[in-house]
């Protein structure tokens, strides 16, 4: 009875709402599922904890599904999990398949919410056992398989990987940061360089510089007339959506989904993780690697179900150990502790109220997600009908505006997101691939993080190949990827 | 018409009223306030404590403040730009310990930067072992160290976190010269990571607190993730400021037995060793003196009603306000004993 008497009118009211405005936080580039959550936190305080997690859970939901649409329409990630959304979504989009990929994304992160949450539901006690099994040395070997999927994002092997380990190289500048247990000593940096960047570069300005700003600055160089617009890729009725289309598709729903859920539930990890390895996975089970790049729908459908996967996995550790599994989550535990609950190992049993409303506010925001995306699409699709003259300096603006605010106004942000937006012109014009080298530059802090420490902890190389059954498993996936980039490689040179 | 100018001058008066009630010092603020803090978590205890305080103080000033967890770094900086009153830190103990362990972007706070008033304590700072350790106590880690047996402490260094590991080295040092070499520092960031390595049986005592890891000390032994508090490192008159009730399964009383004095580590031989985290301001130096004593003295108005005290306290705090004058010599006292514990063993 308790809980038919939380399920008021204001509860699905502010569920259905964050969603919504977590949708747009994450369609505008720069702008987050955790900023949004971030925002929003104080409410909580007036709200009593059920109607502000429902809120929350809204925001987190309607944020980490929203990036899909600039990430498709406009080659931006709104997030930097619709990274590898991009790689399909947009040339679907060039070839005038947008509705479809935007259709085929927002049913995907339907299928890998709910599959989340069904596993959050049933297992998290279990599973949250079964992720502390995984070490440094499990996660440091995660990372290195999500980072073999460099190799294969390019056209040239060795370009993709150079741009890799370029991009890995420069997420190193700045201290190496005490906070993660390092020493604190800067690196990669002249003196002159330690006030702004001993931090180092921050992902969001650098993603957005990266994919947002030097594609204007491409499109400006081949000069923009009044009257274009991208409406050319708007809704082609050639090749509609159909839910036929995800014929054929079920492993990779399953795969994918069941990746993000995983990663979600292994803390620091991050979401980015989650869509690279499953992008990864669905181009190495696939019996036409070589169309992954290039619009295969397979990619959408494997990135976006990963990141929503990821929602109901990243909630495992918080609701079961009390450790949140992403930045998100991180936050989510703010509003537990500032309602003055514990969360931690005996946080379900001691809460089942508070357990079953997250879990209908989850299936609410997945269920509102899909209906607002789903048949709002062709009214989203119209951004691209306005004439790039007017809607590049709109993108710039957000983009400018997404920075500043990353950070709680830090001004080198959006200096950074010029810098990248420079470096991303310039590796256009030689011929550097951006995709290997926001990867290397998104896993590159946590690939240290996690080697120093296994050594610092263990003591030896071997351990890597010693520690555990997972470490020798995530060593045959490794090696399967980097086999399968070499094949691809070759048989495109063939 | 004239209906109209006959309200707008009495809404000018009101107004006026109402301004000239405030205290003189609250006029003098700027209108929106920005407070930034060491932490980049809007999760963590020093998000919680400053939205506490910031909120009441908004209340009490009549002014709009907002809460932005920059780090330290970044906050820092934005203190040291703006010498208006525009901007303001509240931050915790790290703020001078980061100095003294020689952390880069930490300066002297007592130099560079004005401290401002205390406005309360977290008491959960503790260290805990595996539920099924052999260290029932601290007497029991320290024996082991004087025996030979290396004891791996797994601590964020820099901070609140490595300040209670190196009291356990000095403590070492005093009870047994010497053996203070066995006991060593598992450098690990955020709390998960401390957990985790006592899961992975890759540390032997974690730097916890009571709010993150209470729950687990109520799982049974045979659970991997089972822990134990060895020792709280707030002094005991902190703790006797916490509601009876205590926090979780954990009562005040449970709390006292791992606090000096029955629970001893011992800075000199005589006295223990002990560390509240408090949480304070830090102002810009070149702030107008006129700001420093109008947030003196809206605290005060904000402590007097006694509204916060028990936010505070319903949130795990203990309250604990110092006027900026008192917090100064009290925590330049603080950071004169920490810095003695610091040198005479050597951070790690």
């Amino acid at each position: 009875m308790d809980l038919l008497s939380d399920l008021t009118p204001l509860f699905f009211f502010l569920t259905i709402a964050g969603t919504f405005v977590g949708i747009i936080f994450g369609a505008i580039p720069g702008m987050t599922a955790t900023m949004a959550v971030a925002v929003c936190l104080p409410l909580t305080y007036s709200l009593g904890l059920i109607n502000g997690m429902a809120l929350l859970l809204g925001l987190y939901v309607g944020g980490i599904s929203g990036g899909l649409v600039p990430a498709v329409l406009l080659n931006i990630p709104g997030t930097p999990s619709s990274i590898t959304t991009t790689f399909d979504g947009y040339p679907m989009a060039q070839r005038g398949e947008g509705e479809r990929a935007l259709k085929l994304g927002i049913a995907a992160s339907l299928f890998g919410g709910m599959f989340s949450l069904l596993i959050l539901y049933l297992f998290a006690p279990a599973l949250a056992d079964f992720a502390i099994k995984f070490s440094y040395v499990e996660k440091f070997l995660i990372i290195f398989l999500a980072l073999t999927v460099m190799a294969a994002l390019s056209g040239n092997m060795l370009i993709g990987i150079f741009s890799g380990v370029l991009g890995m190289l420069i997420s190193l500048i700045g201290a190496y940061d005490v906070s993660d247990g390092g020493n604190g000593e800067y690196r990669l940096m002249f003196p002159f360089m330690e006030y702004y960047l001993d931090s180092g570069f921050s992902l969001l300005p650098v993603l957005i510089g990266l994919f947002g700003l030097s594609a204007i600055l491409i499109e400006a160089e081949q000069g923009v007339p009044e009257d274009s617009s991208l409406s050319k890729m708007e809704i082609s009725r050639s090749t509609p959506f159909r839910w036929t289309d995800f014929g054929g598709q079920f492993i990779n729903l399953f795969r994918s989904a069941s990746i993000g859920t995983f990663v979600g539930l292994l803390p620091g990890v991050g979401g980015s993780a989650a869509s690279v390895l499953s992008y990864s996975q669905a181009k190495t089970f696939s019996k036409t690697p070589e169309q992954f790049g290039r619009g295969n729908p397979s990619g959408v459908i494997a990135s976006e179900t990963a990141n929503n996967g990821l929602t109901g996995g990243a909630l495992i550790p918080l609701l079961s150990l009390g450790i949140p599994g992403d930045s998100t989550t991180a936050i989510l535990i703010g509003a537990f502790t500032l309602q003055g609950i514990q969360v931690g190992p005996l946080f379900i049993g001691q809460n089942v109220e508070t357990w079953n409303m997250m879990i209908i506010a989850m299936l609410v925001a997945n269920i509102a997600m899909f209906v607002i995306m789903f048949y709002a699409i062709r009214n989203i699709c119209k951004v691209v009908t306005v004439p790039k003259h007017l809607l590049f300096p709109v993108i710039l603006m957000m983009c400018v505006v997404g920075s500043y605010t990353i950070n709680y106004g830090i001004m080198f942000d959006v200096w950074t997101l010029l810098i990248f937006g420079l470096v991303g012109y310039l590796f256009h014009r030689i011929g550097l691939e951006v995709a290997p080298f926001i990867i290397g530059f998104i896993l590159g802090p946590s690939a240290e993080v996690y080697f120093v420490k296994s050594l610092e902890s263990y003591g030896n190389l071997t351990i890597f190949f010693t520690k555990s059954w997972i470490a020798v498993v995530l060593w045959l996936l490794i090696m399967g990827s980097i086999w399968l980039s070499v094949f691809v490689a070759r048989k495109a040179r063939a | 018409m004239t209906n109209y100018i006959s309200t707008a001058i009495a809404g000018l008066s009101l107004a006026i009223g109402v301004a000239a009630a405030l205290p003189a010092a609250a006029q003098d603020l700027p209108s929106n306030l920005r407070i930034v803090i060491g932490s980049t978590s809007t999760g963590g205890d020093t998000y919680q404590n400053s939205s506490i305080i910031a909120d009441a103080l908004a209340a009490e000033l009549g002014i709009n403040i907002k809460v932005d967890a920059v780090g330290p770094a970044e906050g820092f900086k934005a203190l040291g730009r703006d010498s208006s009153g525009s901007t303001m830190m509240i931050f915790h103990d790290h703020a001078y310990l980061g100095e003294l362990y020689g952390v880069r972007g930490f300066d002297n706070i007592f130099e560079d930067y004005r401290v401002g008033p205390t406005v309360s304590i977290n008491p959960g700072n503790a260290y805990a072992v595996p539920k099924n350790s052999p260290y029932q106590s601290m007497d029991d880690i320290f024996q082991a160290a004087a025996d030979g047996t290396r004891v791996r402490v797994a601590i964020q260094p820099g901070g609140v976190s490595e300040i209670g590991f190196s009291a356990m080295k000095n403590a070492a040092s005093v009870l047994n010269p010497g053996s203070e070499a066995n006991i060593v520092a598992m450098n690990t960031g955020s709390q998960s990571d401390k957990d985790q390595l006592l899961f992975d049986g890759q540390a032997d005592v974690i730097n916890a607190s009571i709010q993150s890891n209470e729950q687990y000390t109520q799982l049974p032994a045979d659970d991997q993730k089972a822990m134990r508090f060895v020792w709280l490192t707030a002094r005991e008159a902190t703790i006797q400021g916490a509601n009876p009730e205590g926090m979780g399964a954990m009562t005040r009383d449970d709390m006292l037995k791992y606090v000096s004095p029955t629970t001893s580590v011992t800075l000199d031989g005589s006295e223990d060793f002990t560390f509240d985290k408090e949480f304070f301001f830090i102002y810009n130096k070149d702030m107008d003196p006129a700001l420093v004593e109008a947030i003196d003295t809206g605290l005060a108005a904000v402590f007097d009603k006694g509204d916060v005290q028990n936010t505070l306290k319903a949130s795990f705090f203990i309250p604990n306000f110092l006027p900026s004058a008192e917090a100064q010599a009290h925590l330049s006292e603080k950071r004169a004993t920490y810095e003695k514990v610091i040198s005479a063993i050597g951070s790690e």
